[in-house]
């Protein structure tokens, strides 16, 4: 599996890293902005994401925008529902109205921090990622 | 007389606080027609002096009435006539000694206020043999000391404010 | 907990939503339980329960709660799409009612942290059996089966944070001897070997790589950081190290907090308190702040300001990370007693300053001054109806919780029993709601267990056979009455005095000792149920007492009545937190009394031919031909007798009135009127009928405050 990370915390970073890195190619980025040019890049290789997990507050880019920046390129390309990348927003962020927008913005999971990480794994298990 | 003493409870309450242990002990003593009386001063929350008491209907001769204490109203007996004596007029010299049992708040009249005094409970002796049928002061006291010749009666508030008898329950 | 969420967080949300669908389900199931069937809007609304209930639980992955939901969804769409007849209702009842209990108790576990790991599969099991008996009920009668409930899986999902937030937080600062040179390299190495453990980290002075002169200030005033990480406290102090020139180090706990406060001087977060929507026109400026907090999240508000070294981060959008954007809080509530005490202080107050003898001189114009005081009274009467309304509330949910009791207990012991609600709108104070509630569900059960009989003994006493419960609520002078009346066997005096008498309760004394009401009382006297009256659903007389003992922390009292063969009647008198009146003054004799306005019907100036003495010495007052019960309140309270009492000349009749029901009272001098603060009689006071309180005037004194209600009935009495 690919996986596209975006963090800006040097701890988080590591940590995340170690926990995917069991599960594919693990590419880190530090910022919202630098993780939409991932995605892009990918996008041309012809090897996309199949993950991406978002961090919410983030330099030059947040995580709504990254969000938003992604899905609309995957419109403008035509990609089908079904065939566009799981996206995964982590934050300590956990008021309703939150997890209400990213939902509408095209967010699969929305995880609060610290990770339940046996929920993440039950997740990962049912869109298929893992087995 | 009263603001004295209350000075005295204050420096207590300090100590108290402190240390639990250090009320243990004391006692605030009072004077009913020709005898001496001690309470324990954990129960004791202020002293005042006489006040005007608003009457209230129906009640036990030894009701007093209410008072005001900075907005609080908190009702009043008469010791004297608790114990079953004959009351007298109140003087200048009487005080109310506002006393906590169990979040009940109660005035007792009292006709002078004494000193606080210590008292080991080795020095109590119980009072002499008690019946059911005792009636007046003998029934509130739980025991006596001997303070330099003079001896203090030592009084259960919870007895001297309650009644006993179960069927005069509120 | 429902009530009083404050934060808005998706789980928090999640659980509020639920409960409060549930209980809807309960109210609606146990409204039809007694009906053949469930009507089509009943129908409607189980599904619609279930099917939110389905979804959100699927977005948290919570499967067990989705799964016993969708099953019930099923079965209910089959109900509205083919409306079979001959449902087992009662089978219905009970499998609706045991997926309710199930989510509950998931959810109740969610809420504290656990996790929910109930076994579903009885219960699916259960609900596959009934479908099949549904579906075959509609088959056999030759209709066809609707097309299959199609239910869309959750595309999206929602990880709530787990609990164990095992992140720690540290002050540590470090003090470097005085002969110590370029403290401010040396801290940024401590600084640097921190970062290896840290998840975050602030410290202070925060310029000591750029700014030369912060080793001066760490020389003065010592090197401080405040600490996120998951390292214990021996770590955080290895990890700093013992660098030459530290004469010491200290490292404590602290709490996220404090760490989010930074070094900085940061306001606290501005409280907004959540007005009622009646009251929208007070609080117009209050709502419109409110609204542009409540804006949507825009993409862009969580991106952060460039970092800068030494401080924690802060977001463009100058919105401290997880800062709590609250519309709600959660207030202690002895903060709130002692806002009431002080809103009650405050109505005594403003009487002492405008009522002040001080002003009373003759001569004065206070025109300007009875403007300004118009003005504060009107605040202070609207600082009340806020502070009040905060605190009240409906008995409605404590009433609902009753349906339910009554439900299962009747069911369990084969009675068949009705509760009839009435009054469950009436608000009181919150803090009596949460008093109330026991005490309510014990006198429920009493009247289920030991009042209402056996259907057999119900029809050969020529009973209806389907025993009836009424919970009543009231408001009325100040009190609230909540009643418990019940149409069942009533209460025996002999029974219970020979059993008080058994137990030792009483003494010797003979049963003519007592009236009725003081021997129904028996029933709460400690240790007064034997063994054998234990059942599951009453206990032992640890109830009645118990009872008694919370209804008088909030300083209220419990009323028995009862007619053998009949009934019982439990009433429990509560007193109002602070019940604010609008009373007239007056004073008879040297005392003085508190009337309630509305009980005044006129004042009538006193005339000898208007008395009429009978001959048993009862006095009545002619008025226009009306001929009214008269008291003469000093004779009737024993106060001190004045000459007033006897040769009437400048007294003042009083025309009062209850229910339709009338009194006179005679009085000296007519005071005013004003606002009058109720406060309860010391309960170490025994009730006196006629007076329901007391209060304080603006001088000090004590006025009495009289009840009406209680004056007609003990005047009937006599």
């Amino acid at each position: 599996m690919k996986i596209l990370m975006a963090e800006d915390d040097f701890a988080s970073r590591k940590f995340m890293s170690n926990y995917l890195g069991k599960y594919g190619d693990c590419d880190i980025t530090v910022d919202g902005e630098e993780a939409v040019d991932a995605f892009m890049m990918a996008l041309e290789d012809e090897e996309p994401y199949d993950l991406i997990c978002l961090d919410v507050m983030m330099p030059v880019l947040d995580g709504y925008q990254a969000l938003k920046a992604i899905r609309d390129i995957e419109t403008e390309r035509g990609i089908p529902e079904k065939d566009r990348v799981k996206i995964i927003m982590t934050t300590a962020l956990n008021e309703e109205r939150n997890v209400k927008k990213a939902f509408e913005m095209g967010c699969t999971v929305y995880s609060g921090k610290p990770i339940d990480l046996d929920k993440f794994e039950k997740i990962l298990k049912k869109l298929e990622l893992i087995e | 007389m009263a603001e004295e003493i209350m000075d005295e409870m204050d420096e207590l309450d300090v100590a108290a606080n402190a240390d639990d242990d250090a009320q243990k002990g004391k006692y605030m003593t009072f004077q009913i027609g020709d005898e001496y009386y001690g309470i324990a001063i954990n129960y004791v929350n202020e002293i005042v002096n006489i006040q005007s008491i608003t009457g209230v209907p129906e009640v036990e001769d030894y009701i007093k009435g209410l008072i005001n204490i900075r907005g609080k109203i908190i009702p009043v007996i008469d010791v004297k006539v608790r114990f079953r004596q004959e009351p007298v007029q109140y003087t200048d010299r009487t005080c109310i000694i506002l006393i906590d049992v169990n979040s009940t708040m109660v005035g007792l009249i009292v006709e002078k206020i004494a000193d606080v005094i210590t008292i080991n409970e080795k020095d109590i002796i119980p009072p002499p043999s008690l019946n059911q049928s005792v009636i007046g002061k003998d029934k509130y006291v739980f025991g006596l000391v001997k303070v330099a010749d003079e001896v203090k009666l030592l009084l259960d508030p919870e007895k001297l404010i309650r009644d006993e008898d179960p069927m005069s329950l509120e | 907990m429902g009530e009083d969420f404050n934060t808005e967080s998706m789980l928090d949300i999640f659980l509020y939503e639920s409960e409060q669908l549930l209980e809807t389900l309960q109210n609606v199931v146990l409204e039809q339980k007694d009906e053949d069937c469930f009507d089509d809007a009943s129908i409607n609304e189980i599904f619609r329960a279930m099917h939110t209930i389905k979804g959100s639980s699927g977005i948290m992955m919570y499967d067990n709660i989705t799964k016993v939901s969708h099953k019930l969804e099923d079965v209910f769409y089959y109900l509205r799409e083919s409306h079979p007849d001959n449902v087992p209702h009662l089978e219905l009842v009970d499998h609706v009612l045991d997926v309710a209990d199930f989510i509950t108790a998931e959810l109740d576990k969610i809420k504290e942290g656990d996790t929910p790991d109930g076994d579903e599969s009885q219960i699916i099991t259960e609900l596959d059996k009934f479908l099949n008996k549904i579906k075959t009920g509609i088959t056999e009668t030759g209709d066809d089966l609707p097309p299959e409930n199609k239910h869309e899986e959750p595309k999206q999902f929602y990880i709530p944070p787990t609990e164990n937030e095992s992140s720690k937080y540290y002050k540590a600062s470090i003090y470097y001897r005085s002969d110590t040179e370029m403290c401010n390299i040396r801290a940024y190495t401590a600084v640097y070997s921190l970062k290896e453990i840290t998840e975050d980290m602030e410290y202070m002075p925060d310029d000591i790589i750029t700014n030369e002169d912060s080793g001066a200030v760490i020389l003065e005033d010592g090197f401080h950081m405040l600490i996120k990480c998951q390292c214990t406290k021996e770590e955080v102090l290895e990890a700093i190290g013992d660098t030459s020139g530290v004469d010491w180090v200290e490292v404590n706990e602290c709490t996220a907090k404090e760490f989010e406060m930074g070094f900085h001087e940061q306001e606290p977060a501005p409280i907004v308190i959540e007005l009622d929507d009646k009251d929208k026109g007070k609080g117009k400026e209050k709502a419109e702040e409110k609204k542009e907090e409540k804006k949507e999240p825009t993409p862009g508000d969580y991106v952060i300001k460039g970092k800068e070294t030494g401080k924690g981060k802060k977001l463009a959008k100058n919105q401290p990370k997880n800062s709590p954007k609250q519309s709600y809080i959660s207030v202690n509530v002895e903060k709130m007693d002692s806002l009431m005490d002080m809103i009650g202080e405050l109505v005594i107050s403003e009487a002492v300053v405008l009522q002040n003898p001080d002003l009373k001189v003759p001569g004065l114009d206070l025109s300007n001054f009875q403007k300004a005081a118009s003005q504060l009274s009107k605040i202070t009467t609207e600082l009340q109806d806020v502070i009040m309304s905060m605190r009240m509330m409906p008995l409605t949910n404590t009433f609902q919780k009753m349906n339910r009791i009554v439900f299962d207990v009747s069911r369990k012991l084969g009675k068949d029993i009705e509760l009839e609600v009435i009054g469950e709108n009436t608000e009181v104070d919150k803090n009596i709601i949460e008093h109330i509630s026991d005490p309510l569900m014990h006198l429920i059960r009493n009247s289920v267990d030991h009042g209402i009989e056996a259907k057999e003994d119900r029809i050969a006493a020529g009973k209806d056979p389907k025993g009836k419960i009424t919970l009543e609520a009231k408001n009325e002078g100040g009190k609230v009455y909540v009643i418990v009346r019940d149409d069942g066997k009533g209460l025996n005096r002999e029974v219970l005095y020979e059993k008080a008498r058994k137990n030792g309760l009483i003494g010797n004394r003979p049963m003519s000792d007592f009236t009725d009401k003081e021997i129904y009382q028996f029933i709460t006297y400690a240790g007064f149920s034997t063994k054998e009256q234990v059942t599951e659903y009453s206990g032992r007389g640890v109830g009645m007492d118990v009872v008694v003992k919370n209804i008088q922390t909030i300083g209220g009292k419990l009323e028995i009545d009862s007619v053998e063969g009949a009934g019982s009647e439990m009433t429990l008198k509560i007193p109002l937190t602070l019940a604010i009146i609008n009373g007239i003054v007056m004073e008879v004799g040297s005392s003085t009394f508190v009337i309630e306005t509305n009980a005044i019907k006129e004042f009538v100036r006193f005339g000898k031919d208007m008395l009429v003495k009978e001959p048993d010495g009862e006095e009545y007052v002619m008025l226009r031909g009306e001929c009214y019960p008269f008291i003469r309140l000093n004779q009737r309270f024993h106060l001190e007798e004045t000459d007033s009492s006897i040769d009437a000349e400048d007294g003042i009749v009083v025309v009062l009135e209850h229910e339709n029901k009338y009194v006179c009272i005679f009085i000296d001098t007519l005071i005013g009127e004003q606002e009058i603060v109720v406060k309860p009689i010391p309960s170490y006071i025994k009730k006196v009928q006629g007076l329901s309180g007391c209060t304080q005037l603006g001088d000090g004194s004590i006025a009495l405050i009289l009840d009406i209600a209680g004056l007609i009935t003990d005047q009937e009495r006599r």
